[in-house]
């Protein structure tokens, strides 16, 4: 071992870097070691992957015929079509959720506490959690589209339309980590953020992420038109199936990213407080 | 010209709460460990060594006074005493899904340490404290004491000048306890600075240069565990006998010195004559027609220096750590009594 001083000005020579190249550097490491973690839980990963597949094979068993009106036609061209952005919608939320969960654990469990004895970025300790939700989420975006293809799903609009999805998928995972990230450092459960999976539930299953908002009435089709998600999935929706609009792209990836920020910054500021509560 | 002392406290105090409930936990400590110790922090669970720690480490801010670690203020300067500083703590988990070879990789990124030597660096450390088979392995299959040399090995990326280590010993068989307490003695050979929490009479006794007492988050007693012992002075006669008879004994016992405290069902009592004297209590006890089960006549240890700063032993499993085989491998001229 090389000699070791402890004056101050020695200090300097094993400084990392500061500012934005630092923050990269960590947030870059702590996303890979976020990715590793939950690809060694496949058991914490499946259900994000089945449960959408699951509900989306159920839907297409009981629903496919209604892909025969016409007033769907002009929506998708197939019920696997449309269902497709809301599997992915589902299973995105799910992962981000439990990614957010690991974040709770680390503070539960003391790797959280490791981080802080380090001269670790402390913003990069909720970055990197939402960098692998969204690494997870892109993944899935992949992995349910190449299932619903065999299936007969068709991009429609093409290699455009693919990138949509993926963006879109990986601005929705942000939104959803960011939130879920103020609440796990807050709350320093992971029980308290799993508790949210029926708020997940209920703001999916009151949108159009399985069944068009034309087809919904009374107070149903109200909270549905008011309900981001319905706007989020049918942005992704249009991704799958012409024609193309740039309105789409907004509401796939504008709603996301504003919800994102506000996620992040609700996720900075719990980790401020708890680190002056220290 | 003299540098500071690595570590320096002075009337810290850490408190939880606010009002009449609140939790003093270290209550004033004044501290100095000087360059190239081991300075071993003695105490209870609930006495205060641990929250020091997590001030001196910057993981808790300082409710009063102030601290200096490796030249910086604890809590202005708190970005810089973790740069200084390698930090073991008894309850920091390590990631059990990651393998060893990964999180010192991740450590040198958080440290800074070029990627070029990250790897070499990986490995130094890894060979170090005897993982270097292991470090593909998952965390979550590493043994109690493997954890424990890795945690070392984290806290050493950066060639760290103080190195701090929280009950790093705990629940170790005497195996792994002996395997640690030679590579903390070979770190500081090397000059590092080494300030380390303990439950353990005999650890503190083996490895540290000076130790510190602490009681309700204070120090009672500190100083160099030889003269700290020789100022208790005389030995400890501990006597056992019948439930019945424990009274008449007490009464015996006093005649020839303090009684000291003890763990329950015993007796104690600092002989002023020293060994000599054990002839005659034998013999005064007999007269009294007590009836001895068991006698031990003990030097002064650092737990008699607990026990007459507090008023009481540590107690139980929390200060009698598995003995270890073997010789001493302690500092030369130092032995356990």
């Amino acid at each position: 071992m090389s000699a070791i001083t402890h004056d101050a000005a020695a200090v300097g020579s094993t400084r990392p870097g500061l500012g934005v190249g630092r923050l990269v550097a960590h947030t870059t490491s702590l996303t890979k070691r976020s990715v590793i973690g939950r690809l060694r839980q496949p058991a914490a990963l499946a259900p994000s992957f089945i449960f959408p597949l699951f509900f989306a094979a159920l839907g297409a068993a009981s629903f496919s015929r209604i892909a025969d009106r016409p007033d769907f036609q002009a929506i998708a061209p197939s019920f696997l079509n449309y269902n497709a952005a809301g599997a992915i919608l589902q299973g995105v939320l799910f992962a981000a959720v439990s990614a957010s969960g690991d974040l709770a654990t680390d503070i539960e469990q003391g790797f959280f506490e490791r981080l802080l004895a380090s001269p670790v970025s402390r913003t990069s300790i909720i970055l990197g959690r939402l960098g692998s939700a969204m690494v997870v989420a892109m993944v899935q975006v992949v992995v349910f589209l190449a299932i619903f293809m065999v299936f007969g799903a068709r991009i429609e609009t093409g290699v455009v339309g693919f990138f949509g999805l993926l963006v879109g998928g990986a601005l929705l995972a942000l939104a959803m980590a960011g939130l879920m990230s103020g609440v796990a450092v807050r709350s320093g459960s992971p029980e308290v953020v799993q508790g949210s999976f029926p708020l997940v539930f209920a703001l999916m299953f009151l949108s159009s992420a399985f069944f068009p908002r034309i087809y919904m009435t009374g107070w149903y089709r109200t909270v549905a038109d008011w309900n981001p998600m319905s706007h989020i999935v049918e942005g992704m929706q249009s991704f799958m199936n012409e024609p193309l609009a740039l309105d789409q792209f907004l509401r796939a990836w504008v709603i996301p990213l504003i919800v994102a920020a506000a996620g992040i910054m609700f996720a900075l500021r719990a980790l401020s407080t708890r680190l002056k509560a220290l | 010209m003299t540098s500071p002392a690595p570590i320096v406290a002075s009337g810290l105090v850490r408190h939880f709460g606010s009002g009449d409930s609140a939790v003093k936990a270290v209550d004033g400590v004044d501290l100095q460990v000087n360059d190239g110790e081991i300075f071993g922090f003695l105490g209870p669970n609930g006495a205060g060594k641990s929250t020091t720690v997590r001030v001196l480490t910057t993981l808790l801010k300082p409710t009063g006074g102030s601290a200096r670690v490796a030249g910086f203020d604890v809590a202005t300067e708190a970005d810089k005493v973790r740069r200084a500083i390698g930090v073991a703590l008894q309850d920091a988990a390590i990631d059990p899904l990651m393998t060893g070879r990964e999180l010192l990789a991740l450590q040198c990124v958080l440290y800074g340490i070029p990627k070029a030597r990250s790897a070499s660096r990986g490995e130094e450390l890894l060979e170090r404290v005897g993982l270097t088979a292991a470090g593909d392995r998952r965390v979550g299959t590493y043994s109690g004491g493997m954890r424990r040399r890795l945690d070392l090995a984290l806290s050493l990326v950066h060639e760290p000048s103080v190195l701090f280590l929280d009950e790093p010993t705990t629940g170790l068989d005497p195996m792994s306890r002996l395997t640690l307490w030679e590579e903390v003695r070979r770190l500081n050979r090397e000059g590092t600075t080494v300030l380390l929490t303990t439950q353990y009479l005999e650890e503190a006794d083996q490895l540290a240069d000076r130790v510190a007492i602490i009681d309700h988050g204070r120090i009672v007693r500190e100083g160099v565990p030889r003269d700290l012992k020789a100022a208790v002075g005389a030995p400890t006669l501990l006597v056992n006998v019948k439930p019945e008879q424990i009274e008449s004994a007490r009464s015996v016992l006093a005649r020839f010195g303090d009684l000291r405290p003890t763990a329950e069902g015993t007796l104690g009592v600092g002989l002023v004559q020293g060994a000599e004297a054990v002839a005659t209590v034998i013999r005064a006890l007999d007269e009294a027609g007590v009836h001895v089960q068991h006698l031990e006549l003990n030097e002064p240890s650092l737990d008699d220096v607990f026990a007459e700063a507090t008023g009481y032993r540590l107690e139980g499993a929390e200060t009698s750590a598995p003995a270890v085989a073997g010789p001493p491998a302690g500092k030369p001229g130092r032995r356990r009594r």
